[in-house]
């Protein structure tokens, strides 16, 4: 958590380095000597309080509070006056206006650093609170309702979003009976912002896919498109995403993919886990940017696991992180389970340094039903670890 | 929150990233690189020798970087980077747009 930041605006000297010195303990101190000066301050940076004085030369601190209740971004600013006036009136001038608070000099320091940190603690609730409402409803809406299904397969998902994870999307069509759409990405960035940009970024690749599904069903040239969107529109500047589209063709037992730097998926085969290995740049980087389709075929047993960061990156005991090896492992381990999914899930969670992700966790399990009891796949050979030559190739 | 800027040569710095660039610093990166782009710095050498954590919005801060740059033909270069950093420039295919050195030295010769 980075520290919070104070405004102390006082045109006494003394006085302001007191409080720059003693504040500054606790939080990143600016200063201004008057109003207008505090503006200045307040453009190259917005403080989460404001300490100020009431008589200043130039704009005394009445100015300044109604200048900041002007503007939609400053108006909230918990503001608290510092001034020898004892008189009533300014104290009431002052409640009216929406100062926070009004101490009166000569003060005591314990008791001004005191509200200053109530204050701060009172505004961070307020907005968590609120990051954390808003941010549940777009996760909310990010993930599908139902998921796909097709005779002969089964499917499984996760999905824990955290208050301050990221923009991890999941979501499916299916166009024309027979032929599905999967995609799974994560738009960079953090907290309700990255939520914010993953739930536009859904909707524009749905509405690419809608458009251009009549002229190809190819996942590298769709992906082509969006990365070109992304790159050139500016309402999507700084929007970053990796992303993995599949087309799934269940009776032709086929999955075609490109993949965009997004976190690759693990194939259990019939004879054993390991990586996809193919995949291409990035979202949003490079407008020329090529993205190629590779087809996998899913034989009878066989599953797809698709999956986001916050698994790849989950802190384990031994201070690593879980990493492509560690995600064939619990696959691998998870693999015949009824539930393989919550049980990837826990043995993840078991060899964590902690009991919980530090991240958004999503897993997407695609299976198709074995021909025989998946036992027999089971007591097969041994499994041996594809994760050096994985690593040797990329 | 603190990261060391070194010139080197015309147009060019070398920044040390440090332990980890990720969601707790990545606003910071981003004003520091910024102010080096306002004084007219095109050219940015990434020292990644020290890097442990390279997460998601410290790489989109460096994506935006190089967004930044691409229209006025600067470029960001990764050097010396450390295993995590290399395991998240794989997985992203992103060392096909910052080039990668094996050293600090190496990138700057490079400038010339």
């Amino acid at each position: 958590m980075p520290r919070h930041s104070v405004l102390i605006v006082e045109d006494e000297h003394t006085l302001r380095r007191l409080l720059s010195y003693r504040l500054g303990r606790q939080y990143d101190v600016r200063t201004a000597a008057d109003g207008k000066e505090a503006i200045e301050r307040i453009n190259e940076h917005l403080p989460d309080l404001i300490i100020s004085d009431i008589l200043m030369p130039r704009m005394d601190g009445f100015a300044l509070q109604a200048a900041l209740q002007e503007r939609h971004d400053t108006r909230v600013i918990p503001f608290i006056f510092l001034t020898a006036r004892t008189d009533e009136d300014s104290r009431r001038r002052g409640q009216r206006m929406g100062v926070d608070d009004y101490i009166t000099k000569p003060f005591d320091m314990e008791q001004l650093l005191s509200r200053v940190d109530r204050l701060l603690e009172r505004s961070d609730q307020f907005r968590n609170h609120l990051d954390a409402r808003i941010g549940q409803d777009f996760s909310q809406r990010l993930m599908p309702k139902t998921m796909p299904r097709a005779a002969g397969y089964r499917s499984w998902f996760h999905n824990v979003p955290r208050d301050h994870g990221g923009g991890d999307i999941f979501d499916w069509i299916e166009p024309r009976p027979g032929t599905f759409f999967i995609t799974v990405g994560d738009v960079m960035g953090k907290g309700l912002q990255a939520k914010f940009y993953a739930f536009s970024f859904l909707g524009f690749i749905r509405s690419a896919l809608h458009t251009m599904l009549d002229a190809t069903d190819s996942p590298a040239e769709l992906m082509k498109r969006v990365n070109q969107v992304l790159v050139e529109d500016p309402l999507l500047e700084d929007t970053f995403a990796s992303l993995l589209l599949m087309r799934w063709e269940p009776e032709q037992h086929r999955v075609t993919y490109a993949n965009a730097g997004h976190c690759r998926p693990a194939l259990i085969g019939p004879k054993k886990v390991e990586i996809v290995p193919y995949s291409d740049m990035i979202l949003g980087l490079d407008p020329g940017a090529e993205y190629t389709d590779t087809t996998i075929e899913i034989q009878p047993g066989s599953a797809l696991v698709s999956y986001t960061d916050g698994l790849l990156e989950q802190p384990m005991a031994s201070g690593e992180q879980l990493g492509e090896a560690g995600v064939l492992e619990a696959v691998r381990h998870a693999h015949g389970s009824p539930q393989p999914v919550d049980s990837l899930v826990e043995h993840v969670l078991d060899i964590s340094q902690r009991r919980t992700f530090g991240d958004d966790i999503l897993l997407f399990w695609l299976q198709r039903d074995a021909d025989r009891e998946p036992a027999a796949l089971r007591s097969g050979p041994r499994w041996f670890s594809p994760f050096a030559e994985a690593q040797g190739s990329v | 929150m603190n990261f060391p800027i070194e010139q080197a040569g015309q147009n060019a710095v070398v920044i040390r990233v440090g332990a980890s660039l990720d969601f707790r610093n990545a606003s910071d990166f981003k004003a520091i690189v910024q102010q080096q782009v306002d004084t007219g710095i095109r050219r940015f050498i990434l020292d990644f020798s020290e890097t442990n954590v390279l997460d998601s919005t410290g790489l989109g801060s460096i994506f935006s970087l190089h967004r930044n740059l691409s229209s006025s033909n600067g470029h960001v270069m990764f050097a010396a980077a450390s295993r995590p950093v290399q395991v998240v420039v794989q997985l992203t295919r992103t060392y096909k747009v910052f080039r990668q050195f094996s050293s600090v030295e190496a990138a700057v010769q490079s400038l010339e």
